[in-house]
């Protein structure tokens, strides 16, 4: 801030610690904030599609993370300015709402600032740059409604679903698996969507990796899988029609709450503390048996006592099985979880077809599997892979895959991907700048394809012209032809109009900041 | 200051700054247009935001005055009077912050060369407050009431007003979807005081459009524990029950112990336990609440034996959304569960866990009393959405005191105009230097629109005086014209619906008016040296009472 002088012409403080303030203001301000955000969206344009690189980031920790998606890069990559984490929070946004696109998003934000900032060097004014960009805004997203195709799907029909999948699959590293992931991801959530509601609640869907095997072998599991195994080596591995008593109390005499001492002060009364212990662990055994249950899944650990009993007794458990999976167990099963022995009931039992341990390879671990379970609502994607950081990045991509897939179950309105939306919009209205800010999404896929990035898009656009054919695109695998329709590259509406929409947004916000004031760190 | 020939008398403590007289004055007035100068970009549809980091990394983009003057974290003593009348604006009207901050800055800027000129601080006051009051009959003579009209016109009516509002926001995009969600909040609480009834949460993703108004209350899904999954997640017409207890397996007195000779009797206290939280759940079901919501904890227990019941149950609701829903719902916060009335039950239509973005919302719609609403906000980025809740909070209240005071007046700098000129008017009546002061109130009054224009790139001599043109009309029909923001000319701003609160402007001149005079009377600032030596003597205290520390161990010794 500009120092004020007195008569006497001696400056006087106006701000608390005026001197260490930096400001920047007017135009200035707004360069500087726009070369932030172009630097972002530089950062993320060669991830862009489906012959994108991938970057690698390491944690503070030394952990490293190798990925593709953009909203893991950014949040990762712990960006400081302040612009800068504008764009990290949208697209995070993004992340959330649509799941997809992440990298779009920032991409198309980054390239709507780069025009802003030739607009304003000819001197608009910035709210006027940015309510033209929100005029645009509006305008492509109807005519993606417009170019948008509804494509029918029964629970029967998922094809169309797997395709809209695997476009969202190919830009990934797991692209070679694409086909098989996306059927999984389709059928996942098929299988917990409720088609009436329009409604997925992707809790219900479980993804866990494990590294060993190949991508291959990832499945789709309908029932949970937990990592643990039965709490005595010699209980059977295998239980053919399972009843579950699902416990949240540990197998051990209770406890009050209240502070408590028991004295003992004969030999008597020790021989019926001791007596009486044993009497639980025995109650507690033969209750489970006499509701009929043939597997205890129990929330906390027990004594050596009670496990020798329980083997003893012919009575599989399972101990330490965390809240969230116990939940998961008894939505799965249809029991109830029981909190403590004198409620178990044979209502409360759980109901599964097949639960089974299995091991993998020549290693120690080994994994419970909960199958055929009364209530398929509950499913498991089992991820296996050669090491953790493709264990980590295949589940980020099936998770964008679950979220397309729940997208389109919400609405069903598909645009042609590969660019050929954002090349449409872009012919279709004369908003210049915001068109051409469009065009730089197809023009990225073009250059990470390794094509002529100009003369590609003009000859697409040209096509597009001519056939009057909005799905034409930029050909990034070498397919032959330019018709997206025929390639099976879809995008989900919703998914298309949210990124235009918030990139908008926060382009807004940031041409609209005319004074950055900051302590002088900065 | 002091003639140096003569021994010094030393009056005050060293280091105490006296600043008195003419060029006391003159500096504060420079200080306090200094500060004026940093909000004067924000006003109107096309002022612009400031983003402020403070020391701890905390960034706000902001667009609202008072915010911006809170943040700039101001030392001078007069511009803190600065500070404070924003503060005041906002916590009276809520809105006209940046107006009233500009006024004040410009009344002082149009008092400064008189002050220069040797005129007596006093008569400018007089004239000012004289002025002021005219300006303020002026408005409530010019305002246009809205009451007796029907509940619809009304609507519309106080829309615009909240429209006007939110077009120098961020979210002035899309003015008319929040203006009229905006006046719906308000209609639903009514003639209610009590503000904190309109809960407005904010959830990150998603565009602005995708915010929406729960005529009930709403908030995120609390903590839960597993079983919470098996409860059922819709419920028509459902009872709710409003505690303020545990439900949780739990000691029931802090210290107590229990000593038991006979183990055979140790069943027995731990049957007793758990016989006391079973009783209390036991009431909750039978009291045919079909959601129970607690202020405090809900246990895993409590949780399974209500999902076994189907009853859905959150445990740890925030306070003020547990009152909310108490409000809305007619129940009331009960603490034990004995006796459980079914008047103390609330009700609601329509019970729903719904997905917003990332977080899972209860929401209850349809609510008996009516007395609450609830705006879920969504934006792409946490600033924006913090912003979009400020922008929000200036409806709000602007909307409110509409429905208070119920007259409007034309805004886009017209009814500053229309004042100013009344003034002129006026100030040609008046004998003597008062005529020169009214006349520069009058003229300070045309900065509104001034910056308007300077804010959105107009010619503001041009437009000005044009807007004169029209206002010195005879008839008044010119009366009502203001900056048109759209095409750089002027317009009939109450044709085109931009439109003002009589009570924002009258205070905003007000306020304004009182800070200028305040800054005038003063001449002289006695800034005591105490704060900062007041610092180095704490921590040179500490630094002793360390030694001193040190010294009592040796004579210990």
């Amino acid at each position: 801030m500009a120092l004020a002088f007195d008569e006497y012409g001696r400056p006087f403080i106006i701000l608390r610690e005026q001197e260490s303030k930096s400001r920047l203001r007017g135009l200035d301000a707004q360069k500087s904030n726009i070369a932030a955000g172009v630097a972002v969206s530089r950062i993320l344009r060669t991830s862009l599609g489906p012959k994108g690189m991938d970057k690698m980031l390491q944690s503070p920790d030394g952990d490293i993370t190798i990925t593709n998606d953009g909203a893991t890069i950014l949040e990762q990559m712990d960006v400081d300015n302040q612009i800068g984490k504008l764009m990290v929070e949208l697209s995070r946004s993004q992340d959330y709402e649509i799941g997809d696109g992440t990298t779009g998003v920032v991409v198309m934000a980054g390239a709507l600032l780069e025009q802003a900032e030739r607009l304003l060097e000819r001197g608009i004014h910035p709210i006027r740059v940015a309510e033209g960009f929100e005029i645009s805004s509006r305008i492509a997203v109807d005519h993606l409604e417009q170019i948008s195709h509804k494509f029918d799907f029964s629970a029967t029909n998922i094809e169309p679903l797997v395709q809209t999948c695997m476009t969202t699959l190919s830009s990934k590293i797991v692209n070679r698996c694409k086909r098989s992931l996306a059927e999984i991801a389709v059928k996942g959530v098929m299988a917990v969507a409720d088609l009436e509601r329009k409604d997925v609640n992707l809790d219900l869907i479980k993804v866990e990796g494990k590294v060993g095997g190949k991508l291959e072998d990832t499945e789709l599991i309908y029932g949970i899988i937990v990592d643990k195994d039965m709490s005595h080596p010699q209980m059977p591995k295998q239980i053919e029609d399972a009843k579950i008593a699902i416990l949240t109390c540990p197998f051990e005499p209770p406890k009050p709450k209240t502070k408590h001492k028991v004295d003992i002060d004969t030999v008597e009364k020790f021989q019926t503390l001791r007596e009486q212990e044993r009497k639980y662990f025995d109650d507690m055994v033969q209750r489970c048996k006499d509701v009929g249950a043939t597997l205890v899944i129990c929330q906390w650990g027990f004594d050596d006592e009670a496990n020798h009993l329980l083997m003893h007794r012919n009575l599989p458990a399972v101990r330490w099985v965390g809240g969230v999976e116990l939940e998961l167990i008894a939505i799965a099963t249809g029991g109830r979880i029981v909190p403590r022995f004198q409620e178990l009931t044979p209502e409360k039992l759980g109901k599964a077809g097949l639960v089974r341990e299995k091991a993998f390879g020549t290693t120690k671990d080994r994994m419970l599997y909960i199958e055929h379970c009364a209530n398929s609502r509950a499913v498991t994607v089992f991820i296996r892979g050669g090491n953790k950081m493709m264990i980590e990045e295949t589940k980020r991509s099936i998770h964008d895959a679950l979220c397309v897939a729940r997208n389109l179950i919400r609405n069903n309105s598909i645009v042609y991907g590969g660019g050929a939306a954002e090349i449409s919009c872009s012919i279709a209205y004369a908003i210049r700048a915001f068109a051409d800010a469009l065009d730089s999404v197809p023009m990225a896929l073009a250059e990470n394809s390794g094509l002529q990035p100009i003369e590609t898009l003009s000859a697409v656009k040209a096509q597009q012209i001519k056939e009057k054919n909005p799905c034409c695109g930029i050909d990034c695998n070498d397919a032959g032809t330019n018709d997206m329709r025929e390639q099976n590259v879809f995008e989900t509406l919703i998914g298309k109009q949210q990124q235009i929409l918030l990139a908008t947004q926060v382009v807004k916000m940031i041409l609209k900041i005319d004074d950055v004031i900051s302590p002088s760190e900065y | 200051m002091a003639s140096m020939m003569q021994p010094q008398i030393i009056l005050l403590k060293e280091g105490t700054d006296t600043s008195q007289g003419k060029p006391q004055l003159v500096s504060n007035i420079n200080a306090c247009m200094a500060v004026a100068d940093v909000v004067r970009t924000t006003l109107g549809p096309r002022g612009m935001d400031k983003l402020i980091h403070d020391d701890k990394g905390n960034t706000t983009i902001s667009n609202d005055g008072a915010t911006i003057m809170k943040l700039l974290d101001i030392v001078h003593p007069a511009s803190k009077i600065l500070v404070d009348i924003a503060k005041s604006q906002d916590s009276e009207v809520g809105d006209g912050t940046t107006t009233v901050v500009l006024l004040a800055g410009e009344f002082l800027r149009e008092a400064k060369p008189f002050v220069d000129d040797g005129v007596h601080p006093q008569n400018l006051i007089r004239s000012y407050r004289a002025a002021s009051y005219l300006a303020i009959e002026k408005i409530k003579e010019l305002a246009v009431s809205i009451e007796g009209k029907s509940l619809e016109e009304k609507k519309s009516l106080l829309a615009n007003c909240a429209a006007t509002t939110l077009s120098s926001k961020l979210i002035g995009g899309e003015k008319e979807f929040f203006a009229t969600m905006v006046v719906d909040a308000v209609l639903a609480i009514e003639s209610d005081d009590r503000l904190n009834m309109i809960g407005i949460k904010k959830v990150p993703g998603g565009t602005m459009r995708d915010s929406f108004l729960v005529n009930g209350v709403a908030f995120k899904k609390t903590f839960s524990y597993a079983g919470f999954e098996q409860q059922p997640k819709k419920f028509l017409n459902p009872k709710i029950l409003l505690l303020n207890i545990e439900l949780e397996l739990k000691s029931e007195k802090e210290n107590a112990e229990i000593r038991l000779s006979d183990p055979l009797q140790y069943q027995s206290i731990v049957d007793a336990e758990w016989n006391i939280i079973y009783d209390k759940l036991d009431k909750c079901v039978k009291s045919g609440a079909k959601i129970v919501l607690s202020r405090l904890a809900i246990g895993d227990l409590a949780t399974q034996y209500f999902a076994d019941c189907d009853i859905f149950c959150a445990g740890r609701v925030a306070e003020d959304d547990l009152h909310r829903v108490a409000a809305a719902t007619g129940g009331t916060v009960q603490t034990s569960v004995n006796n459980v009335i079914d008047e103390v039950l609330g009700s609601c239509e329509v019970f729903e866990e719904k997905q917003v973005g990332n977080e899972r919302f209860n929401i209850f719609n349809g609510c008996p009393s009516g007395q609450t609403a609830t705006i879920v906000l969504r934006g792409g980025a946490d600033q924006f959405i913090e912003e979009a809740e400020r922008s929000l909070h200036d409806a709000i209240m602007i909307v409110r005191r509409a429905m208070k005071n119920s007259t409007v007046v034309a805004g886009g700098g017209a009814i500053d105009m229309e004042i100013s000129r009344y003034l002129r008017q006026h100030a040609r009546t008046i004998a003597g230097k008062s005529q020169l002061f009214i006349n520069s109130f009058a003229k300070a009054l045309e900065v509104i629109p001034r910056q308007l224009c300077d804010n959105a790139g107009f010619d503001a001599t041009d437009v000005l005086n044009k807007l004169r043109q029209k206002h010195a009309l005879a008839d008044g029909e010119g009366a009502l014209y203001g900056v048109d923001i759209n095409t750089g000319g002027i317009a009939d701003s109450f044709a085109n619906f931009v439109w003002e609160p009589a009570v924002v402007k009258i205070n905003a001149i007000n306020a304004a008016t009182e800070a200028a005079c305040l800054i005038l009377s003063v001449d002289e600032t006695v800034k005591n040296p105490k704060s900062e030596s007041a610092q180095g003597e704490a921590a040179a205290g500490m630094g002793r009472g360390r030694g001193g520390g040190r010294g009592r161990g040796m004579r210990r010794r």
